[in-house]
């Protein structure tokens, strides 16, 4: 090849790994929690403790991983998979909203048909659903898919729906590993990004969505997502390595600094805790709390002072247990304050939790593996359970 | 227009198994009448269009790996142009290059990725970090007249027209099977050397 020749060749490979990278700054995810104020509750507001099944006429033998949010119009939506048992092929997302008090039957949003015929590739079965409302109201689901083996063979996938979900885009795979893309699995709140600019304001919206892997390590992770004009740029961020912990669950407490509770997978049997102070970019190392885990999901919440509460299974075993902890030290030193459910022939698991606009802290969990529990509590429900003052309804 | 990208991506992605499957299909022979060389690129593509429990084989390829790398790809499509015209487009050397290329690049990048440390290689593919080494290491091989060098131009294209449904340079760079071929063969090349600077 003449000198002529090569020197040509490299202007083009620089001009190409110019454009490359032109494009890779351009798809950058500013990081920064968008942390809401919680209005504090008033003093006389008495406290509120209520239960109810969300789905009680599904009738399906098996249900898993619920998750809440708050949809336009303070209307509640709740999601999940479920169908003849785990792993499925058969198994559907389903959806319900809460509207003037009743939940509205659930309705299969995302089925293993349409998910094929959109990915032009068969797939095992589906799981974990999350579902992120946009600012314009438009509905970003992600969901796990299978595409071989268990849990561990696990895609991460994404549609949008701009009628409240009641039609889907096509799906799209999200690229997050680089095995195969195997093993990637989203679990628990996702937290909304501050807008840097109002070029990304018109751009969409940013989210940091807990992501786990389970492959050959187990470990924690985040999802950085933005939406650019319907289309979604997804990048990842690792939390911590090896085959320790996975799911965690974010409480930030302003842009920069949050904590995340992290579920165990050690001989240590206890929940563990990492801090972030540059906006999840790094974490500390986990350390463990003083709170058991059976390897179990757990979910936590920052409430109006400061304070955090988390849902676990408060044993080392088995998942029989639910119950709710109190931090008011910013996780450092935990204290149980109420069980909500202890039957050692069932297990209460997957807890997820949320505040609504109304200030009211609503947590769903599945509950003896065929149905889905919502509980609604405020704050001064917690309050008498730290002073003593609730009553006892276990 | 998202239906456009994504058959595309599936047209993009049978490339590298249609070239695999037509070299093997060829053989070792050295000689190839026209029948044999149009014979095996037909049969290939019939070949990954078998239904298998209502998908094709090539479907059942897209779910264990839907992003072949595009040096896979391109050196697959070298070695498959060689075979076909007879005419060498790579040298040894060449070859050797990508070889090793590939099992730094593996080596860098799965241990690391599958969560032996805290830090996460893969990450720097969402980076202009990465297109920056690849750039260099084109550039180095350019000028060291590797022809291997233009292969690893490929990545930079298949990236900027979006080819694969991977939207990280990494996948545009390596694939585990890739990967995989690179160690083994350039263990094999290791071996070989240090078996050879014994005999003297």
């Amino acid at each position: 090849m003449p000198l002529w020749i090569r020197w040509m060749i490299v202007v083009v490979v620089l001009i190409l790994a110019g454009a490359v990278v032109r494009q890779e700054c351009g798809d950058s995810i500013a990081k920064g929690f968008e942390v809401t104020m919680i209005p504090k509750p008033s003093k006389d507001s008495a406290p509120l403790f209520q239960e109810e099944i969300i789905n009680k006429d599904q009738n399906l033998p098996f249900i898993h991983v619920c998750s809440l949010v708050e949809l336009a119009g303070d209307k509640l939506g709740a999601l999940w998979y479920g169908g003849p048992y785990e792993y499925c092929h058969d198994n559907c997302i389903y959806f319900s909203t809460l509207k003037k008090g009743t939940w509205t039957a659930p309705r299969a949003i995302m089925t293993p048909e349409k998910i094929e015929r959109d990915l032009g590739r068969p797939i095992r079965c589906l799981g974990n659903p999350l579902l992120l409302v946009n600012r314009d109201g438009s509905l970003r689901l992600l969901f796990v898919t299978i595409a071989m083996g268990r849990w561990s063979g696990s895609q991460i996938n994404t549609s949008l729906s701009k009628d409240g979900g009641v039609s889907w885009s096509r799906v799209e795979r999200l690229t997050l590993s680089p095995l195969c893309n195997f093993s990637e699995l989203v679990r628990n709140r996702p937290i909304p990004l501050v807008p840097v600019s109002p070029m990304t304001v018109k751009s969409g919206d940013s989210w940091c969505v807990p992501l786990y892997q389970e492959l050959i390590g187990k470990f924690p992770e985040l999802l950085w997502l933005k939406e650019i004009d319907d289309r979604v740029v997804a990048q990842k961020s690792r939390m911590a390595g090896g085959c320790a912990t996975l799911q965690p669950s974010l409480l930030p407490f302003d842009k920069e600094t949050a904590v995340a509770l992290l579920r165990d997978w050690t001989q240590a049997k206890r929940i563990f805790m990492s801090r972030t102070k540059d906006g999840g970019i790094t974490w500390t190392d986990p350390v463990a709390t003083s709170l058991p885990n059976p390897d179990a999901g757990i979910s936590g919440l920052r409430l109006s002072d400061g304070n955090l509460i988390v849902a676990y299974n408060d044993s080392v075993i088995l998942r029989e247990k639910l119950s709710l902890a109190f931090s008011d030290d910013s996780g450092a030193s935990w204290k149980n304050i109420f069980q909500l459910e202890h039957d050692p022939d069932a297990c209460s698991s997957y807890p997820f939790l949320m505040r609504t606009t109304d200030g009211m802290i609503r947590m769903v969990y599945t509950h003896e593996g065929d149905n889905i529990k919502m509980l609604t509590i405020n704050e001064s429900w917690i309050t008498a359970q730290l002073t003593g003052m609730g009553r006892p309804i276990r | 227009m998202r239906a456009v990208a994504e058959h595309l991506h599936h047209l993009y992605a049978a490339l590298a198994p249609w070239s695999a499957l037509a070299l093997l299909l060829l053989g070792r022979s050295p000689f190839l009448s026209l029948t044999r060389i149009f014979g095996s690129l037909f049969l290939a593509f019939f070949l990954l269009r078998i239904p298998i429990a209502g998908w094709s084989c090539f479907q059942w390829l897209m779910v264990l790996e839907p992003n072949p790398s595009f040096i896979l790809t391109g050196l697959l499509v070298v070695a498959l142009g060689q075979r076909v015209s007879g005419v060498r487009l790579f040298h040894p050397s060449d070859w050797k290059a990508g070889w090793i290329f590939g099992a730094i690049a593996s080596i860098v990048l799965y241990p690391m990725a599958l969560g032996l440390t805290v830090m996460d290689p893969y990450s720097l593919g969402w980076k202009p970090e990465l297109p920056v080494v690849v750039a260099t290491a084109a550039i180095i091989l350019i000028l060291r007249r590797k022809r291997f060098g233009i292969i690893l131009i490929l990545p930079f294209v298949g990236f900027l027209l979006r080819l694969q449904e991977s939207h990280n340079f990494w996948d545009a760079v390596i694939d585990p099977f890739y990967g995989g071929m690179a160690l083994i063969i350039s263990a094999a090349l290791l071996v070989k050397k240090i078996r050879k600077g014994k005999e003297f």
